[in-house]
């Protein structure tokens, strides 16, 4: 198991790399942050943006840029923001606004994967009845909508039309009006809407595979013969159906769980809330060149550590894979 | 004088059907057999005939879209079909234990074969887990498995297939039950294999003085093993006799087609004869005798109705209008 872990970081070394390499290129391609910087003051003279340029390092060879970003990169410095607060190092930003997003797409996987797994079980024991079929229909149609989309209509009806959840950020400007004066209840009630749109999103789909993958092992002889044996039908459901029903569900996940980070940018806009995928929106929008790659970074490093911890859920599933 | 044994199984006019989106799958239809206690009835047809139906139907496990809609189980004296789900899991695996055609699949991928042992131990015998691994390392003895307590920690995956046949009777013979449902055991083994477990199959049966019924397509398996056979067509038994009498003097046309099937050293290098046409569609069957198409005798009789089982002789049962004519002579095919 641990050699299998270990093959794996070993393999991502160079996707790791090959990532830096291109978002790096992309980014640089994408225009010259000094001009942008600079467009709004009609007094810059040449010399001052020359100047710029060179205090930023944009005027040596892209080579040498990269190199310089990789050193800094192997003693933990990701540098700092050209626009954002003042020039703040790009380790406190992502610091600063990591946690939110943790903490909002944690809630809707959490969330999501309690509700689905049971109703997508209770669907696949009962294929084709009333039940399943309203199951099946309203998860086609959650997968079919647009997460922007659900989220405007969310904060249309239940922040401008009833006033029950506030339309967006994570905290009251004003502490007066946290409830019960609690910082977190605050966030918490600024959490509700986007938590509940991101949940129906990530459910949709979760609901599917969860019948589909049922439906297929229920079929199986392992199942007749674990009803054949006595069994009852809550361990034959539940403990020999869903073992091998999860392991697609865990792949899934797992895609899902690297994804969740790049994927986030839209929910978090919409709601405007203050986490990774939107920072790297307002990055991008200002050729923030460091807090780009340092999103990059982080997204990649995640994205590596969610695939092993995959392969860990997966091991711990199925032995097969634990014994190879 | 010798008392007759009883049967530990009877089952009449047993229907079971798939409502499937294509018509109704009369899989099996109107089935009658007895089993009678200590002894081994084959259960012989083609692939297709109806028979792990049958012996679903008897745990009352048929998959969806299936339903039993008629006929009793009379196991024991009692009526399976009148028990409740959980009197039923009662019975399932401790009085009556099912061995699955393929071992490759019907072992959970995902458990330790000791995992899965001692549930169903534990599920019929009120034993701790300790316990319940000393009697699964015992099983693992009695069919022959060597170092148990070490193969017992396997995973499925890990051992080859006649080995996770072995450990599928195991678990199948866990909790002593009175009647074991062989539902083609080693056809998906190699030959050597195969004889290695019908051997041991045997045994067992002697050693723990169980009933069986032994599933098969195949003639050859059931002539050493079995003590009656039933032969089964399309969804309906069509001839019921001692082995013996099944070999020397079958009635029924399919009977002795199938035995015109079955390679024979004797037969050197004279060419297999194999039966013609293939089993019907049973969504819409051929009406009467459901063999009547394939059928070298057939005449209008065959045609029109359905023919009952009946006793030709003491311990003979034919379902063919002509079983008469064929008594004693054996007429040739053209
Ligand atoms: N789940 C199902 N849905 C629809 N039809 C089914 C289902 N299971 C079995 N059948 C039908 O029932 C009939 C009998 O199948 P069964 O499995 O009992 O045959 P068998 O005699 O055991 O054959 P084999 O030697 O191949 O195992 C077949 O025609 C099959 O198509
Ligand atoms: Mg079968």
């Amino acid at each position: 198991m641990l050699r299998y872990v270990i093959r794996r970081i070993i393999y991502l070394i160079p996707l790791f790399f090959g990532i830096l390499i291109i978002v790096f290129v992309a980014s640089r391609i994408a225009g010259n942050p000094v001009q942008l910087m600079t467009v709004q003051n009609p007094h810059i003279t040449a010399e001052a943006r020359q100047r710029l340029t060179e205090y930023y390092g944009l005027d040596k060879p892209l080579y040498h840029q990269f190199f310089i970003y990789l050193a800094e990169l192997f003693q933990g410095d990701l540098g700092n923001s050209y626009a954002l607060r003042g020039g703040i190092a790009v380790t406190t930003l992502i610091g600063d606004y990591a946690w939110l997003t943790f903490e909002l797409q944690l809630a809707a996987l959490f969330l999501s994967l309690l509700i689905a797994i049971p109703v997508g079980i209770i669907s696949a024991k009962k294929q084709y009845s009333k039940l399943d079929v309203t199951v099946t229909t309203t998860s086609l149609l959650g997968t079919c909508i647009p997460v922007f989309y659900m989220g405007i209509i969310a904060i249309i009806i239940f922040a401008y039309f009833l006033g029950w959840f506030p339309a967006g950020g994570a905290h009251s400007i004003l502490p007066e009006r946290y409830p019960f004066g609690s910082y977190v209840l605050d966030e918490l009630w600024h959490m509700a809407l986007p938590t509940a749109v991101l949940t129906f999103a990530t459910l949709a789909p979760v609901v599917l595979l969860v019948r589909s993958s049922m439906l297929e092992v229920l079929r199986q002889d392992y199942i007749l013969a674990a009803r054949a044996s006595g069994l009852s039908e809550r361990s034959v459901i539940y403990k020999h159906a869903l073992r091998n029903a999860l392991i697609p569900v865990v792949t899934y996940v797992g895609l899902y769980f690297g994804a969740m980070l790049a994927g986030a940018p839209v929910t978090e806009t919409v709601f405007n809330w203050p986490g990774v995928g939107r920072l790297f929106v307002e990055a991008t929008t200002k050729l923030d060149f460091p807090v780009i790659m340092g999103i990059t970074v982080f997204i990649t490093i995640m994205t590596l550590i969610a695939n092993l911890i995959t392969d860990i859920a997966y091991g711990y599933i199925d032995p097969r894979i634990r014994f190879e | 004088m010798l008392m007759a044994p009883k049967e530990i199984l009877k089952i009449e006019n047993l229907t079971t059907h798939f409502y499937t989106w294509a018509g109704v799958v009369k899989a099996v239809d109107g089935v009658s057999l007895e089993v009678k206690e200590g002894e081994t009835l084959g259960l012989v047809g083609e692939s297709g005939s109806g028979k792990s139906v049958t012996a679903l139907s008897i745990l009352r496990i048929v998959p969806r879209p299936g339903r039993i809609i008629d006929g009793k189980i009379i196991y024991k004296g009692e009526n399976l079909l009148e028990k409740t789900e959980s009197e039923m899991e009662k019975i399932r695996g401790k009085e009556i234990a099912y061995i699955f055609q393929d071992p490759a699949t019907s072992l959970n991928p995902v458990f330790s074969v000791a995992d899965q042992l001692i549930e169903v131990i534990r599920r019929h015998q009120n034993v701790t887990k300790e316990e319940a691994l000393e009697k699964a390392i015992e099983l693992f003895r009695l069919v022959e498995i060597a170092d148990p307590e070490i193969k017992i920690w396997s995973y499925p995956h890990q051992l080859s297939g006649g080995m996770k046949q072995r450990m599928a009777i195991a678990r199948a013979l866990s909790c002593q039950p009175s009647l074991l449902l062989a539902d083609e055991p080693t056809t998906n083994l190699d030959v050597t294999i195969q004889a290695q477990i019908l051997e041991l199959m045997k045994n067992l049966k002697k050693k723990l003085g169980m009933s069986m019924i032994l599933i098969t397509h195949d003639m050859g398996v059931v002539a050493g093993v079995a003590d009656r056979i039933s032969v089964m067509y399309a969804g309906r038994i069509c001839e019921s006799a001692g082995t013996k009498t099944i070999f020397y003097n079958p009635l029924h046309p399919y009977t002795r087609a199938l035995l015109e099937a079955v390679p024979n050293i004797a037969m050197k290098r004279e060419k297999l004869k194999i039966i013609p046409g293939a089993i019907p569609n049973l969504v819409s069957p051929p009406s009467g005798c459901r063999f009547h198409p394939r059928c070298d005798f057939a005449g209008p009789a065959c045609v029109s109705a359905v023919p009952p089982l009946v006793e030709i002789e003491p311990e003979h049962y034919v379902a063919c209008v002509r079983a008469k004519e064929f008594s004693g002579k054996l007429p040739s095919r053209s």
